[in-house]
């Protein structure tokens, strides 16, 4: 007992100690849930065995009944829609913003960091934001449209399922390319400088510069942050909640919603779970490569 | 000459780029200055005409925004006590040592990282009503949300106890100071600084948690600001300035911090979430 304490003072105990404690917490909260919502995929779950931890086994019959409702497919395709373009966009605006405040002057690194507001303010206070922009008749992104002469008529953003999607697309854009703006600065200040003097000195002009030193020195650090934006997009909620909620007729909704809706506005949990097993294996899929892209620099 | 010519407009091209981002808060801020009918205008007008200053007393009143408010805090510091106690040690010990253990555990920690909170939250919800946790919604909300953001903050915290030199911890251990003792004599205060953008991160995050809330906590005393501004925002409003006027208490603090200690946010950030 007694070198048991004072190697927890003054030993191996101690850092085993610390990250014991953590890690058994994590486990806990997280990864039992994790396996617990394994479970109930494949049981059959109503109100009244909500409270019993064995309930009828089902086998693979909630993935069966979930492939067979007819919106199963568009929410998928919404998805898929929804990550690609917030990526894309936020990815490529977020680059050209980088590469404009990686030329030095004063205040860039002041201003550059201001764009970080949308990153910090909470999801749906931008969802609330956006909502009021977005708005049909009074919408003040409708006004601007209408007089720059690019819509001859409104756009009923959040109420037409042609838009609805994309009413939520513009937000999340918004919201993760400052995110993206700042990591990619830090992938920009870390090329070493005298590679473009020696570039310069052969003649090369900055669209060649750009294409030959730029792009490869950063291959990394934009792989990483792609997979990373993959994560982020599919952890996008706050947004549907206060933009669309998921409508007209799922026209807008992701699978992260759809979950969510399934358990907490249909109560059904059973499929939630079998929903969010799916998509949890895309995420995790996602991460894996996140770790490797980083992995060299983790252990830095 | 020229340099500093060109200094100029580029500053003045990025004075502007921010503008058009920055934007959509500076039309929620005006927004909440507007009377009901000039916010329906058309044209919009850009600059309120007719300030109505008195709408922030108006909502704060008619929405019960303290209690809300109130319930943010106990929400956010919460999970950020727990997070904090539990993460710092870990965090330590993951940028102390370097072998297969730790890269196991840095790998479990980045995989939990990445699980989204509107999947996550069915097995959660059921599995905190088994055991009894959903009695007491704000701590299963706190304990939630540390679930789900310990691992980011971890990851942050390491990046920063990676800069503090081992050479002086060895030095102190060599005193005779036992490991106790010189973590918390030598390591911690090292690191303060970034220990406390970190929390300070977390704290605006579980500030403007929305999912867990709105999935746990059905007592309308109990609820904290998001899911307050959620319910204001019905599916056919047209109180928009009160929601923006909402808005505008809910995210100020928040900015205002945000912008006093941008420099350390974004280079705490920058050294965690990469590398």
């Amino acid at each position: 007992m007694k070198r048991v304490l004072s190697s927890i003072t003054d030993g191996r105990g101690f850092d085993i100690a610390l990250v014991a404690l953590p890690l058994a917490f994590l486990l806990l909260l997280s990864g039992l849930p994790l396996l617990y919502n394994v479970l109930m995929s494949f049981q059959e779950v109503d109100m009244f065995s909500l409270g019993t931890l064995w309930r009828p086994f089902v086998g693979f019959e909630n993935y069966r009944k979930l492939f067979e409702q007819p919106e199963t497919l568009p929410i998928l395709g919404n998805t898929a829609i929804f990550v690609t373009a917030s990526i894309a966009g936020q990815f490529l605006i977020g680059f050209g913003l980088a590469l404009f405040f990686w030329t030095n002057f004063p205040g860039a690194s002041w201003l550059r960091g201001l764009f970080l507001v949308s990153w910090v303010m909470p999801g749906l206070v931008v969802g609330a934001i956006w909502n009021w922009i977005l708005s049909g008749d009074f919408g003040v992104l409708n006004f601007l449209l209408r007089e720059s002469g690019l819509i001859s008529g409104n756009i009923f953003w959040r109420s037409d399922p042609n838009y609805s999607l994309w009413a939520v697309v513009i937000a999340n854009v918004w919201l993760g390319t400052s995110f993206n703006m700042i990591l990619l600065s830090v992938g920009l200040s870390a090329i070493p400088g005298d590679l473009y003097e020696a570039a310069e000195l052969d003649g090369a002009n900055a669209w060649q510069r750009f294409w030959t030193i730029t792009l490869p020195m950063m291959r990394s650090s934009i792989g990483a942050l792609i997979a990373l934006g993959l994560i982020f997009t599919l952890q996008q909620f706050d947004l549907f909640a206060a933009i669309t909620s998921g409508g007209p007729n799922n026209s807008s909704n992701v699978t992260q919603y759809w979950a969510w809706d399934m358990s907490f506005r249909q109560y059904d949990f059973a499929k939630g779970a079998t929903i969010s097993v799916i998509m949890i294996v895309f995420v995790m899929l996602a991460s894996i490569v996140y770790v490797r892209s980083t992995r060299h620099e983790v252990r830095g | 000459m020229s340099d500093t010519y060109r200094e100029k407009l580029m500053l003045a091209i990025a004075l502007v780029l921010a503008a058009i981002y920055l934007f959509p808060l500076y039309w929620m801020y005006i927004t909440a200055l507007k009377s009901g009918s000039a916010m329906f205008a058309t044209p919009p007008a850009f600059w309120p005409t007719d300030p109505q200053w008195q709408i922030y007393g108006q909502v704060w009143e008619s929405r019960n925004m303290g209690r809300y408010i109130w319930n943010s805090v106990v929400i956010a510091l919460g999970a950020v006590t727990v997070i904090t106690v539990l993460g710092v040690g870990c965090a330590y010990v993951l940028a102390r040592y370097r072998n297969v253990w730790v890269d196991i555990g840095l790998f479990l920690i980045l995989m939990l990282q990445v699980l989204p909170a509107s999947l996550m939250i069915t097995p959660i919800f059921v599995g905190f009503s088994q055991v009894g946790l959903l009695e007491y919604p704000r701590l299963a909300v706190i304990l939630a949300i540390a679930a789900k953001s310990m691992p980011f903050f971890v990851v942050l915290v390491r990046a920063t106890f990676m800069s503090v030199p081992q050479e002086l911890e060895e030095a102190a251990l060599v005193d005779g100071n036992s490991r106790i003792g010189a973590f918390f004599s030598i390591v911690l205060p090292l690191a303060r600084n970034g220990i406390l953008v970190s929390a300070i991160l977390i704290f605006m995050q579980a500030f403007g948690e929305f999912v867990y809330s709105k999935s746990i906590i059905q007592a309308i005393e109990l609820q904290p600001a998001s899911v307050g501004l959620n319910s204001f925002m019905g599916p056919n409003t047209n109180e928009w300035n009160n929601i923006m006027a909402y808005a505008t208490i809910y995210v100020t603090p928040i900015l205002a911090i945000f912008v006093l200690l941008q420099r350390r946010i974004v280079s705490g950030l920058t050294s965690g979430a990469l590398k």
